[in-house]
């Protein structure tokens, strides 16, 4: 993660991101080629945006005008050029940016239309893909993953080896399909444990994205 | 290496050119990839493979398949032993290692089987009749005797050391047995596109077609099961999964099935698991499993050597091994008849056929055609031999009784649907007078059954059933149905059948449940006794219980009853089959979930320096929290928590807090939310400021406690305990969500967000001096008690500052995204070096508050309401609240009720316990006497003694009384005086310094 140079003490103040100490960069599990890629994100900007009573579509519009992305109504993900709109409960949505940069000005000014909770440090999101990935999330998953039942861009809060996780379907690359996972911080361990067994038999390659949040 | 002397020159379905060696009771032998273990054993001569519950009587092979009741051993050795394994299902793996079970010292010399020679004794309901007196020598001495000399197998008694899984699959349809009819059904249903999913528990697909010599279309049914798995495998919405049971069918259309993934290896490969439990959602499932031949009772049925006639052609054609040299046919209908023609086939000599039947000429020249002997409307009276059948009594039509040598009888009896699934939704089975047998009942919603299991028992039925019903799941999936096809045509069987339940006259005795060891006479028992109600039968004599389930005996049971009570079987009634079909390893339902994953563990932000501190972490619901940091040189954790508490009190401490509840609420009716769901006033509380609060349940006890900050007008941030975090967001969003829909309050957990550390000390403030930014003044005029501030630290880091404090010292706790936690704690550590900063925990946190008299969990434990904590003139009575009207019930309010005060022991070195209920002094330590209990307890370094908090009858009125705190589990009673819950600092000095 990023180091931030302090003035004010001599100690430097070192981000210790969600994944640090959890999971590293590498195969994991079985040789050769891997079935199933993992990208641990880190570096995005996160909040939760509740509309006003009868205020969702001005934030809409709000949000619209300064990221180009609408809020959507229903279980599903919005991506924009730098940011996402995730659906997470009635007139409720997780807010990411691609990076920091600019991010409390936004939230700043969305807080005339919403009640704005930063989130950026709560949650530790992974992307995950590869041939495998369906298989190896239905060890955990509850739902039905099936690109016939669960579509590019549904979105979905529910559990994973009794964590409560958020996940969504991003769009498909050549081997299958794709999809994000963010799971609460303080429970990332024990979700890297399940997750770490669970795709061991068709090799994990690993690698971490500390530049955006974005998959 | 031994031969296999019994192993057929040439066929079967095994790889011959694939030996593959094992032991079985530390003897070797070989087999062939494609062998089950019994298959393997029964190619070497081996027969006697095991020893009956309860009688110890020499046991063999009675099936080929899962229904066995006999054949079970040990698998494997060590940690991975697994007992009761049955052979016959069990696929034979180069290095197998198995044992036989429930005998001493040896297979064939067996001790224990002098039970037989007691066994009049030994009866059903033995047990509740000879042990009942005395009845403390029951768990003493008879159940660890009968324990001993009747059982199964051993467990491992060591962890096992393989992985396994839990995993959710989803499907259109699911069809239950790889058979004709269920590839059949799969086949039209994955033909349009549906997705399917097939669960067989062999290792190899098939099902009967294995075991049997058939035609489908003209031409060998091989060659149409190749064709068949060929295309299902080109289908890619169709799954194939061998070696998986479906067990049990649950409510909404899920099945639970378990995959023997590496059952079949010696131990599994890297990174795969040895079982997976899989919860299949299935909008639409077929039933395809087939039947389970059903013996025949008469004496000695269970020599070694008299096996199913159907088992004996599937080790025939299926496995290459002709089971007998001599073999003798009892069979009450046509099926028998094609045992004894696949044995001609093989070569094997048929000294009889006894058909219970009425003769017929045309069964007359079959017989003479195959050289044998024919009884028409005989019966097998009798078997007999030791450890291996030597031959059988036979009685002819006109009452002749013939003995015959042979070391096989194959017994033909018709065939059960293997319909237990249909009934694990409390589907009762139906009788079906003409087939004789049971056939699924009322079926669940989305559950079809196909060919045998529905009790339709030709080839031809089961293609037919199985094409028609696949079809019709694909349809009402809502794929576009493929263009019907008919069935293809197979050769012609016939299924002429009249069963016998049992055969009278023979010696010995006649089992109806092998696995039991429940004969005939002891269904006659139960009758005679008044055990007749099938629930009664099975509870008394044990028919039907154990790993098999009765899969064999159920029925013969069930018509000896009906016989004995002149009723019709349907009238008897059916054992109601439960989930699972067949045993389960636990591991498969607990897959990844074992040891420490049995639950999600939460670390706080600070926890990887925490744990570099050399912190002992103790489970705090799901958290770890550091408990305490001991240093080298500290004899226990006493002398560790002792120094913590008195550097904190002398200079400076830090402990972790982000593991407290946060929830960030907003909203104009923000504030007025908070006065609903606190006891005490919110409107007032001006921005910037904190302030304790107290909410209750609706039935006006304490719920939780904690700080809430106005971080704005409509904007603030409440703080739970660690324990209710989850449980007071759920009220919260009830009360906005149901009670008051109409207040603008938008709230959302921020627990995770913050790192959040106590500095708590008469060096607080010099500090953080060192750790806030420069421009923040820290004073106590601009920062004072209960101020709740945003600052910046690090240079520019976004953090939340409160002055409160839970140790009664100075203190302030410091909030920072949970990616700086880490680094904050470096900070402070640095910052407050030069006054020797130490870092605490949560003993100390709970030795600190309790000198300072403030409630935690062991008060706030749900019996306990407002003024039974001192708190109870912080309930507003200028407003309305949750729980309010219920705390004012007669008994919450009693004077009589206990409330909390402080105590101490009278002499100051005795020990306090926690838990000690308080009794007059003098009174007897009777529970008329109880006067409450000891809640929290701590030792003060600062007082240097014991104190308590508690619980007491009239509570702070009694202050300066003696009472005996009487605690009868460590032997503990002490004499304590009541005191003020506050022991240090009553004035507060320290807090506002």
């Amino acid at each position: 993660m990023a180091e931030t140079a302090t003035t004010s003490t001599a100690v430097s103040w070192t981000q210790h991101g969600a994944w640090a100490d959890i999971a590293q960069a590498g195969q994991l599990g079985a040789a050769g080629p891997a079935g199933v890629t993992a990208i641990l994100q880190g570096g995005f900007g996160l909040a939760t945006l509740i509309a006003t009573p009868g205020g969702a579509p001005a934030l809409s519009g709000l949000v619209e005008s300064r990221t180009g992305i609408t809020l959507p109504a229903t279980p599903t993900i919005v991506s924009g050029a730098s940011h996402d709109a995730i659906w997470s409960g009635p007139e409720q949505w997780l807010l990411r940016a691609a990076t920091h940069d600019g991010f409390a000005e936004l939230l700043e000014a969305l807080s005339v239309q919403a009640a704005v909770s930063e989130q950026s440090d709560a949650r530790a999101a992974v992307r995950l893909s590869g041939p495998q990935i369906r298989d190896a999330l239905a060890k955990g998953v509850m739902l039905d993953l099936h690109p016939a039942a669960f579509a590019v861009g549904d979105t979905a809060l529910t559990s994973i080896a009794h964590i409560g996780v958020h996940l969504w379907r991003l769009t498909d690359e050549p081997d299958g399909s794709v999809f994000e996972i963010m799971v609460a911080r303080s429970m990332v361990g024990s979700f890297w444990s399940w997750f770490a067994a669970s795709a061991a038999e068709f090799g994990c390659q690993v690698s971490i994205d500390r530049s955006t949040g974005r998959g | 290496m031994s031969a296999q002397p019994f192993r057929l020159a040439s066929g079967g379905l095994i790889d011959r050119g694939h030996q593959l060696d094992f032991s079985f009771d530390g003897k070797s032998y070989g087999g062939y990839a494609g062998d089950t273990l019994a298959s393997a054993l029964l190619a070497n001569g081996v027969r006697l493979v095991g020893r009956s519950f309860k009688y110890h009587r020499p046991r063999g092979f009675l099936s080929a398949g899962p229904e066995e009741p006999n054949a079970l051993v040990e698998l494997r050795s060590g940690a991975r032993r697994e007992p009761n394994t049955r052979a016959t299902v069990v696929e034979l793996f180069a290095g197998l290692d198995a044992a036989s079970q429930n005998r001493w010292p040896s297979l064939a010399f067996d001790l224990l089987s002098i039970n037989r020679l007691v066994s009049p004794a030994l009866v059903a309901g033995f047990y509740y009749k000879t042990f009942m007196w005395p009845a403390s020598f029951w768990e003493k001495l008879y159940e660890p005797l009968i324990r001993r000399a009747a059982g199964l197998g051993r467990a491992a008694g060591a962890e096992d050391p393989d992985q396994y899984e839990k995993a959710f699959a989803f499907c259109d349809l699911l069809v239950i047995g790889g058979g004709p009819a269920g590839l059949a059904a799969a086949l039209a249903a994955g033909r349009s596109g549906a997705r399917v999913i097939l669960c067989d528990e062999d290792f190899r697909l098939g099902g009967r077609l294995l075991a049997e010599k058939r035609e489908i279309g003209g031409k060998p049914a091989s060659e149409w099961l190749a064709a068949t798995l060929a295309e299902l495998e080109s289908l890619p919405e169709v799954r194939i999964v061998p070696r998986t049971t479906v067990f049990g069918l649950y409510d909404h259309g899920i099945y639970g099935a378990v995959e023997r993934v590496a059952d079949h290896l010696p131990e599994p490969p890297a990174h795969q698991p040895r079982q997976r439990g899989w919860r299949i959602h299935a909008k639409r499932a077929i039933l395809a499993a087939g039947a389970l031949e059903r013996p025949i009772v008469f004496a000695g049925n269970d020599r070694p050597g008299v096996m199913l006639a159907g088992a004996v052609r599937a080790y025939v054609n299926r496995h290459g091994v002709l089971p007998g040299r001599e073999s003798v046919l009892f069979t009450a209908g046509d099926d028998g008849w094609t045992t004894a023609r696949d044995i001609a086939a093989a070569g094997g000599k048929i000294a009889a056929i006894v058909d219970s039947r009425p003769a017929d000429p045309a069964r007359k020249a079959l017989a003479d055609k195959l050289g044998a002997r024919l009884f028409a409307g005989g019966a097998v009276m009798g078997a007999r031999g030791g450890r291996q059948l030597s031959g059988v009594t036979i009685r002819d039509a006109s009452g002749v009784v013939t003995e015959l040598s042979c070391d096989l009888l194959a017994v033909s009896n018709g065939w059960n649907p293997t319909l237990h699934l249909t009934s694990h939704q409390n589907g009762k089975p139906a009788w079906d007078e003409t087939l004789q047998c049971f056939v699924p009942g009322s079926l669940p919603a989305d559950l079809a059954v196909a060919g045998s299991a529905a009790g339709r028992f030709t080839l031809a039925q089961a293609l037919e059933d199985g094409a028609r019903l696949g079809r019709q799941a694909a349809t009402e999936a809502g794929l576009a149905a493929t263009a019907s096809e008919p069935a293809p045509t197979t050769d012609p069987e016939t299924t002429g059948l009249s069963p016998v339940w049992r055969v009278s006259g023979g010696k010995g005795k006649a089992f109806v449940d092998y696995q039991n060891d429940v004969t005939d006479k002891d269904v006659e028992l139960a009758a005679r006794e008044g055990f007749r109600p099938v629930e009664h039968l099975k509870r008394y004599t044990t028919l039907g219980m154990a790993t098999d389930q009765g899969k064999t005996s159920n029925l013969s049971g069930l018509a000896i009853m009906a016989e004995q009570t002149a009723k019709t079987i349907p009238q008897t009634g059916t054992t109601t089959f439960r989930p699972p079909y067949t045993p389960v390893a636990i591991g498969a339902l607990a897959g990844h979930h074992r040891g420490k994953e049995f639950r999600p563990v939460r670390l706080a932000p600070t926890h990887d320096w925490s744990k570099e501190q050399g912190a002992v972490f103790v489970e705090s619901g799901p958290w770890l929290r550091a408990q305490y940091y001991p240093r080298p040189g500290e004899a226990d954790w006493l002398t560790t928590v002792n120094r913590e508490v008195k550097a904190v009190r002398a200079s400076v401490g830090i402990c972790d807090v982000s593991t407290l509840g946060k929830i960030d609420i907003q909203g104009a009716d923000a504030a007025e939310f908070l006065e609903r769901v606190y006891i005490n006033g919110w409107k007032a509380l001006p921005v910037g400021k904190a302030r304790y609060g107290l909410m209750l349940r609706e039935d006006g006890f304490v719920m939780d406690d904690g700080t809430t900050s106005r971080l704005g007008d409509s904007h603030f941030l409440m703080t739970t305990t660690t324990a209710n975090a989850g449980k007071v967001m759920q009220h919260l969003e009830f009360c906005h969500q149901v009670l008051w829909p109409e207040l603008d309050v938008r709230m959302v957990s921020v627990s995770e967000q913050w790192a959040q550390v106590a500095i708590a000390g008469p060096k607080a403030r010099e500090t953080l001096r060192g750790v806030v930014d420069p421009e923040y003044v820290l004073s106590n005029e601009a920062l004072p008690y209960l101020a709740a501030r945003s600052v910046t630290v690090g240079g520019g880091i976004q953090a939340r500052l409160f002055r409160i404090s839970f140790s009664g010292e100075l203190a302030y706790e410091l909030a920072v995204p949970a990616d700086y936690g880490d680094a904050m704690m470096r900070a402070l550590m640095q910052a407050g070096a030069s006054f020797g900063i130490t870092p605490y925990g949560t003993e100390a946190l709970g030795v600190m508050r309790i000198e300072k008299g403030h409630v935690a969990g062991n008060e706030l434990n749900g019996q306990t309401t407002a003024r039974d904590l001192g708190l109870g003139r912080m309930m507003s009575s200028k407003k309305d609240f949750v729980g309010r009207l219920m705390a004012g019930r007669q008994a919450l309010v009693e004077q009589e009720r206990p409330a909390l005060v402080g105590f101490r022991p009278v002499e100051p070195g005795q020990r306090l316990r926690a838990g000690a209920h308080f009794i007059g002094t003098g009174q007897q330590a009777v529970m008329e006497n109880d006067e409450g209990y000891m809640t929290s307890v701590a030792y003060s370094p600062h007082l240097k003694h014991w104190m308590g908090l508690g619980l007491i009858k009239g509570g702070a009125a009694r202050i300066g009384e003696r009472v005996r705190a009487y605690d009868p589990v460590r032997n503990g009673d002490v004499v304590v005086e009541i005191c003020s819950p506050v022991f240090v600092d009553p004035e507060g000095a320290r807090l506002h310094g």
